[in-house]
């Protein structure tokens, strides 16, 4: 059975003349397929959320010296501290396929006086800046450049 | 129509004046093979039971008067092939709305924010009739003409996880329908709609779950509109800062 | 606080945009490499040294790229994250509480990014 919405969901300013049956929830919130997904993409703000505390910790500790750099690659190599950034890695991933996929279709047909180049177009020119960041971030982060 | 298949369909009725709550009935009917939804329906009304109330009016997806949850998901009746579905059907009234009585639900509410983003061509100075209509390019049609295809059916409200817990949002239709006008070449009022839009029913409360679009029957891409006007709502913002803005408009 | 926040909503939808976007552009890269290819040894002994990272974020003109893209590491996901987490809440019937959830989200992300700022910028 359906569950109900928030009570003044969809309410006019003015109270209608006869008695109103409070609005429901669509059926399938939050269990649905469709409604799962968009909700895990919301939930990934909490991996990115400890992400981003996680590099700051890292800077700090790059910041502070050889001896405290060496104790922080020690935490790294820990078993939780590569599952938790392997779950990053994955909940990143969603999020670029989801969000590049519905970045092209929200830009306006004019921006100013600039046109933006056709949706297929952005989608490809996404995926390519993706793909390049990472190589440039590994060859250079990984040692393999100078 | 005696040999045909029988479909039970389970509907919600809510009698403002007897019930507390919505409660559910069955109806089995037999039913045509080519039926649509609302075929069902009114078959039901006019055969069986009188007393049924639901929205109906063009039975050509069109008017935008007959949408319903059938089966969970938002849909208009009208164009919903009775094929689609098994032997048992669910029909209740939109999710998201209050009810008024059976399948009826309460369009005020929608009429407020449809106002609220002053959906028609705004200019600073009306052209007088002799100097003719405002000429547009077929690239300043192209602009907005994807947002002008709404018909008000208001799936895509019964479809929105935020309109579903935010009673202030604006919704899906109506950003739509402010940003088809702002971005019409012949309107001058979009500085008044990026002012609605950031204001308490502000676009931003959009998390772009896209469902207004998955469940849109016209294709007009209702969640492309709200995350298009965010931009355009914040560029004005900040222009605001650079272009001083006096009293005149 | 609900005012507020709707008089700062196009500032914070400027940085959570940069979050999700450029955020998810530099995340991969980095945790490819300092978050599991490093630690699980896939590349030279010394492509994490200190010494190395040292030189580079000291480097005239590589250092403010260095920099730069370290503190958005930092700063864009944690946007990204605050305002996501806020539209969670507000999913799970949170519109009661959403002045309060947003405005603490909101100072978390402040105060990580400016002790970004600091990390990077003053203490590299």
């Amino acid at each position: 059975m359906s569950v109900p919405a928030n009570p003044k969901a969809m309410a006019p300013h003015r109270p209608g003349r006869t008695r109103t049956a409070p609005p429901m929830r669509p059926d399938g919130f939050p269990s649905a397929p469709r409604y799962r997904t968009y909700l895990l993409f919301d939930a990934t703000g909490l991996t990115y959320l400890l992400a981003g505390f996680a590099v700051l910790a890292v800077a700090w500790s790059l910041g502070s010296g050889p001896e405290a750099w060496a104790r922080a690659l020690e935490t790294l190599r820990s078993p939780i501290a590569i599952a938790f950034h392997v779950l990053v890695l994955v909940s990143a991933i969603f999020v670029g396929v989801r969000f590049f996929r519905l970045f092209p279709k929200a830009q306006p047909a004019r921006i100013g006086p600039a046109k933006p180049p056709p949706r297929p177009v952005i989608h490809a020119m996404l995926y390519v800046a993706w793909a390049g960041i990472t190589l440039a971030l590994v060859a250079v982060l990984g040692g393999f450049l100078p | 129509m005696s040999d045909s298949k029988k479909v039970r369909f389970v509907l919600t009725r809510f009698d403002p004046d007897q019930d507390q709550v919505p409660k559910t009935q069955e109806y089995e009917i037999p039913v045509r093979p080519d039926w649509k939804i609302l075929d069902a329906l009114n078959y039901i009304k006019d055969e069986v039971d009188p007393t049924l109330s639901h929205r109906w009016s063009c039975r050509m997806a069109v008017c935008g008067s007959c949408g319903m949850m059938v089966n969970g998901e938002p849909r208009l009746t009208c164009s919903t092939p009775l094929s689609d579905y098994g032997d048992v059907v669910e029909i209740a009234p939109l999710a998201n709305f209050p009810v008024v009585r059976d399948l009826v639900v309460e369009l005020e509410g929608f009429m407020d924010k449809f106002k609220a983003v002053k959906p028609w061509i705004l200019r600073a100075k009306e052209k007088a009739v002799e100097e003719g209509t405002h000429r547009q390019t077929p690239d300043e049609l192209h602009a907005f003409k994807q947002f002008s295809m709404c018909i008000n059916c208001m799936l895509c409200y019964a479809a929105c996880p935020v309109v579903m817990n935010s009673p202030e949002f604006l919704g899906p239709a109506a950003i739509a329908l402010g940003h088809r006008y702002n971005m019409d070449s012949r309107d001058e009022g979009s500085r008044e709609r990026n002012e609605v839009f950031r204001g308490e029913g502000t676009v931003f409360e959009c998390s772009y779950a896209n469902e207004c679009t998955e469940v849109c029957p016209k294709g007009v891409d209702p969640a492309a509109a709200v995350n298009q006007a965010k931009l355009n709502a914040v560029v004005d913002w900040a222009t605001s800062f650079v272009v001083p803005r006096g009293g005149g408009k | 606080m609900k005012t507020l926040m709707l008089r700062l909503e196009p500032v914070i939808w400027l940085l959570f945009g940069a979050g999700i976007m450029l955020g998810t552009l530099l995340l991969p890269g980095y945790l490819l490499t300092v978050g599991i290819g490093g630690p699980l040894g896939a590349f030279a002994a010394d492509a994490l040294s200190y010494d190395r990272l040292h030189a580079m974020a000291t480097h005239p003109i590589g250092g403010i790229l260095f920099r730069l893209v370290l503190l958005g590491l930092v700063a864009l996901p944690l946007w990204k994250g605050a305002h996501h987490l806020r539209a969670l809440s507000v999913d799970f019937d949170g519109h009661h509480r959403d002045g309060v959830v947003g405005s603490l989200l909101y100072a978390i992300a402040t105060v990580g990014s400016l002790l970004g700022i600091y990390a990077v910028f003053f203490r590299l």
